[in-house]
């Protein structure tokens, strides 16, 4: 099987192998950027701007892989490709990566699928390009050494085990076995693992364990992927129990799987790609649509679990970080106690003896003989069904005038100690420990759901927090920007020529779109865009829309004298506008991209 | 105004001694004798003194009952923990305790401050409370002790210390006033508990006749007190015991250097309920239930017991009962001067309680008695005449009304089975 472990598909930036690739892209600044990124990494790089030369490339040529975007002139990329797959028989295929504005689309397609190795949306991260190429171009050396070519075109796996009837029910699952076991991932995990959206989940075909389940959080977002169980063993962890479910269910596990996909492709880069577990928890919380909920679990030390696939003790510390940062509050689930010895929560609750522990405790009522004062145990008075004082021999008879039952006392059978009530303690069923119910301190256990500034980060990722305010992040400049940047970048090298970088990002974004909607947001930005645009005078300035922020670039003009004058121009050009949109704005030079 | 005065002590000095013997009379049977013996018991004291014996190695259990005693349970368990003698064992029961007693009790056993604490819910009465405890006792010794009560460092030591005689069966207490100071009430009373308890049971000791075990600071010999079936119903328990114990052939001694302290009742109506309950108990188990220690031909007659019994018929109950009667007589004799004779014996007592005082406070040197020393002829008074007249109310209120079977101290179905 094909197979790579976790460490090598975390491999590292620079490329070991200089790989032949073809760009088949017509937007000239976008195959110019491509072309310079793939080739500054050493990579051969050959551009077609329509599908006929993109055809008729890969027919000529042997590529590792094709960039193929989706729509090209005379002859789209999906054409492109399956033509490829049709006429190379038994010829290796390049690995093919879409690229499209519409990947929902290009997925809905009913050849889409199959003919692409990876979908890259548009816009283009150019990170996550060059990594893209990359780790396919791997993929098809792996494919290449195992010793049976892949007779199938497509990315399929066999699978050697007896197929479940949910595999065949038109779903893109990774199994368990089969995908992901012991720690080692196949290459479609290894497609999954770089965000690939048309992999619909995890299918679990065997009991598997919490520590083996954890690869897909050490695996870059496999995480993301509704877990379906069809042992029914993992419970709660599961996203789906398909155990129950029927394969005439389908309507339920299409809508479940949609909701997922849905939600997925809303969650930032940011956290889709994140090794932070925190921040994979607000994914996942995000991507499910659920609270990180306990429910009571005796197989965990910790008496419950959390529907997710993590210990309960990792989960809940995850949790109450990200309840510091705020992006998850609590809610109060129960009140256990801990065995200070093991921190097991498994405790046996008894009545014991307050002496020596013993549970073994016999309650023994005494009786008072109201004429001689003796006050004791019953047995003692007991003669057959007579009650005979042990003092004075005189038969009790009358209940209330002869004696009473003043109370009675808990004996302990095994100490001989004798209480008027007995202790409460706990034995720990992990170490065997005895711990006095005063001394096993108390722990709560929470529910935690996601807070609006939560489901922000999921949705806006590191912008939103602020957390990445200062150090400018490539990886969120819209192409056109970089491709200007670059320029400028080069005359400020040649000719010290300054220029100015504005970011805008706004505040009161979530707050319009929850109160107003999309489109009204979206409307809003447009015309402070273009308010902003027709308030710069110069032509060389150019302003670029990007996916949470917009930007701003001034050539020839210093940072800091830019500051003062751009304030009045955010303020005017906000004035205008039917909602406060928020404009917060922060200004880099060139001293910020040394 | 003063010539009646003169008139009087001018008479009184002519007097032979053979008529002052008759006018004073009363005096010379009821209250002479006794000062008489306690004069020569503490010159016994004074030329044979006790020496000290090993200490005692057996178990010991501390019984506490207790009634509401919330308040007052933890100082006297930590008095008892501070003892030179640490007991082995302490049990607390709370007899039908309305207040907060009962978790008290779970919280000092929880500390470990004492051994068992039980709780009844409905009051049995402190004899039935202490025999439970008795039941649950596992010591050689059970000390009773009272909740209010405490302790010199070294009571426990010294009031094991008899118990290497194997014929002892039980050991009081030294009782001491710890409120002495806090008035004219409880400064007379601090007296009276050194004459009587002090030095009165020292002298009891030398004849072997210490005949109540004070319910305050007792000890036991458990299989002495468990043979007598423990605490039997009804008031005045600590007596009962005790002249249960002595008829079973138990020797009851005194141990003057163990001293417990408790505070005595401030005002007088208290404590005149105190010693009427004290009073009518004592002539309800002296003349009802253990008369037949009296009766020269029941086989149960000692001569020993025959002494104490004697001591108590004669200078309490006779001094009590013949006191009005005196007077009476007195001035249908004498008219006018009667009072005159009156006060001459009244002088004359007072010379008797401070030389009965100066030697009490001899023997128990361990109490501070010089501060007692300005009440001491108010003490005379008060005791010579107020608590003379109320032992006389307390007997004639038991004789008539067996007053002892309507005591709030014990609960009522107690009384009601006991008839």
């Amino acid at each position: 099987m094909t197979t790579a472990t976790p460490a090598q598909i975390q491999s590292d930036a620079s490329p070991r192998v200089a790989r032949r690739i073809l760009v088949a892209e017509d937007s000239p600044t976008t195959h110019e950027i491509l072309k310079l990124l793939l080739s500054q990494r050493g990579h051969q790089v050959d551009i077609a701007t329509d599908g006929e030369q993109a055809l008729e490339a890969l027919r000529r040529n042997r590529y590792d892989v094709a960039l193929l975007d989706f729509h090209l002139p005379k002859m789209d990329g999906l054409q492109v490709a399956s033509t490829i797959r049709h006429e190379a028989v038994d010829r290796l295929v390049p690995k093919m990566i879409a690229i499209t504005l519409d990947a929902e689309g290009l997925l809905a397609h009913p050849e889409g699928c199959h003919n692409f190795d990876h979908v890259l949306p548009k816009p283009l991260d150019i990170y996550q390009v060059a990594q893209v190429v990359e780790e396919q171009a791997e993929i098809a050396d792996m494919e290449a050494a195992d010793s049976t070519p892949q007779a199938a075109p497509n990315i399929s796996v066999v699978a050697p085990r007896p197929r479940s009837p949910f595999e065949d029910l038109g779903y893109n699952f990774l199994t368990w076995p089969g995908d992901i076991e012991d720690g080692q991932l196949s290459a479609r995990a290894m497609q999954a693992s770089l965000g690939d959206p048309r992999f619909d989940g995890i299918l679990i075909k065997a009991p598997i364990s919490l520590e083996e389940l954890g690869a897909i959080w050490r695996t870059k977002a496999l995480y993301m992927l509704p877990i379906v169980d069809l042992t029914g063993s993992l419970g709660a962890f599961a996203d789906i129990d398909a155990s129950k479910l029927t394969a005439r269910d389908t309507t339920f596990l299409d809508k479940t799987l949609s909701e997922y996909h849905d939600r997925r492709t809303h969650l930032h880069r940011d956290l889709r790609f994140s090794t932070d577990l925190g921040e994979q928890l607000v994914g996942r919380m995000f991507i499910s649509g659920r609270a990180l909920k306990p429910s009571y679990d005796p197989h965990s030390k910790w008496l419950v679990s959390y529907n997710v696939a993590l210990g309960a003790a990792l989960a809940a510390r995850e949790a109450e970080a990200l309840c510091e940062r705020g992006l998850l509050r609590r809610e109060f689930f129960d009140r256990f106690h801990v065995c200070p010895r093991c921190d097991s929560l498994r405790l046996h609750v008894r009545e014991e003896c307050r002496q020596c522990h013993s549970s073994h405790l016999e309650e023994e009522q005494y009786l008072h003989h109201f004429r001689c004062a003796y006050q004791g145990p019953e047995r003692e008075f007991r003669r057959g069904d007579r009650l005979v004082c042990p003092k004075c021999r005189y038969e009790l008879t009358h209940f209330g005038f002869d004696y009473d039952r003043p109370g009675s006392m808990v004996v302990c059978d095994a100490c001989g100690h004798a209480a008027s009530e007995p202790a409460v303690g706990f034995v720990c069923l992990d170490c065997g420990g005895h711990v006095d119910s005063e001394v096993a301190p108390p722990r709560d256990v929470y529910i935690y759901h996601l807070t609006e500034q939560g489901i922000g980060f999921a949705e806006h990722g590191h912008s939103l927090l602020g957390t990445a305010t200062h150090a400018l992040r490539f990886a969120d400049l819209p192409l056109e920007l970089v491709v200007a940047l670059n320029a400028a970048a080069k005359g400020y090298n040649e000719t010290q020529r300054p220029f100015t970088l504005i970011s805008i990002y706004y505040r009161n974004e979530k707050e319009i779109i929850a109160q107003q909607g999309a489109r009204a947001f979206t409307k809003v930005r447009d015309l402070f865009i273009e308010n902003l645009r027709t308030s710069l005078t110069d032509d060389a300035d150019l302003i670029v829309k990007g996916h949470s922020q917009d930007f701003v670039l001034i050539a020839g003009s210093d940072p800091d004298e830019t500051k003062a004058d751009f304030d009045l121009l955010v303020v005017s050009a906000e004035n205008s506008l039917r909602y406060d949109i928020g404009a917060v704005f922060q200004v880099f030079g060139p001293g910020d991209f040394a | 105004m003063l010539q009646p005065i003169a008139d009087g002590i001018t008479y009184l000095m002519a007097q032979s001694g053979e008529s002052l013997l008759r006018l004073f009379w009363f005096v010379a049977i009821f209250e002479f004798p006794r000062y008489t013996l306690s004069f020569l018991s503490v010159a016994a004291i004074l030329f044979y003194p006790k020496g000290r014996q090993q200490p005692f190695l057996g178990r010991v259990t501390i019984l506490i009952a207790g009634h509401n005693e919330e308040a007052k349970i933890e100082r006297c368990v930590l008095a008892l923990r501070e003892q030179s003698r640490r007991p082995d064992e302490i049990i607390v029961v709370s007899d039908g305790s309305a207040d907060r007693m009962p978790e008290k009790l779970r919280d000092l056993q929880d500390a470990g401050l004492i051994t068992e604490g039980h709780s009844t819910q409905v009051r049995s009465g402190k004899s039935a409370a202490l025999n439970l405890a008795l039941f649950r006792a596992t010591g050689d010794i059970v000390i009773v002790v009272d909740c209010d009560c405490t302790f010199d460092r070294h009571a426990l030591r010294d009031i094991l210390e008899p118990f290497a005689d194997p014929r002892v069966g039980a050991v009081a207490g030294n009782i001491v006033v710890r409120n002495a100071h806090r008035n004219l009430i409880t400064a007379f009373q601090a007296i009276e508990y050194l004459i009587s308890i002090s030095q009165g049971k020292q002298a009891s000791d030398l004849t072997d006749q210490v005949s109540c075990i004070s319910g305050a600071f007792g000890a036991f010999r458990r299989n002495a007190l468990q043979g007598v079936g423990g605490y039997d119903a009804g008031g005045g328990e600590d007596l009962d015991v005790t002249l249960s114990l002595r008829k079973a052939g138990w020797k009851t001694v005194f141990a003057p250097d163990a001293l417990c302290y408790t505070d005595v009742p401030e005002k007088l109506s208290v404590l005149i309920r105190q010693r009427f309950r004290w009073e009518r108990d004592a002539v309800h188990l002296r003349y009802r239930k253990h008369s037949e220690l009296l009766n020269p031909f029941s086989p149960r007659f000692r001569l020993r017991e025959l002494l104490h019994e004697l001591d108590f018929l004669v200078f309490n109950l006779g001094s009590a009962v013949f006191f009005p009667i005196y007077i009476v007589w007195l001035f249908a004799t004498f008219g006018d001067l009667g009072l005159i004779i009156l006060l001459g014996a009244q002088a004359g007592m007072l010379v008797l309680d401070a030389v009965a005082f100066a030697l009490a406070a001899l023997v128990t040197p361990r109490i501070d008695a010089a501060r007692l020393l300005p009440y001491v002829p108010g003490y005379s008074f008060f005791n010579g005449f107020l608590m003379r007249f109320v032992r006389l109310g307390a007997y004639l209120e038991e004789w008539i009304f067996e007053a002892s079977y309507r005591d709030t101290y014990v609960p009522q179905k107690v009384h009601r089975a006991r008839r």
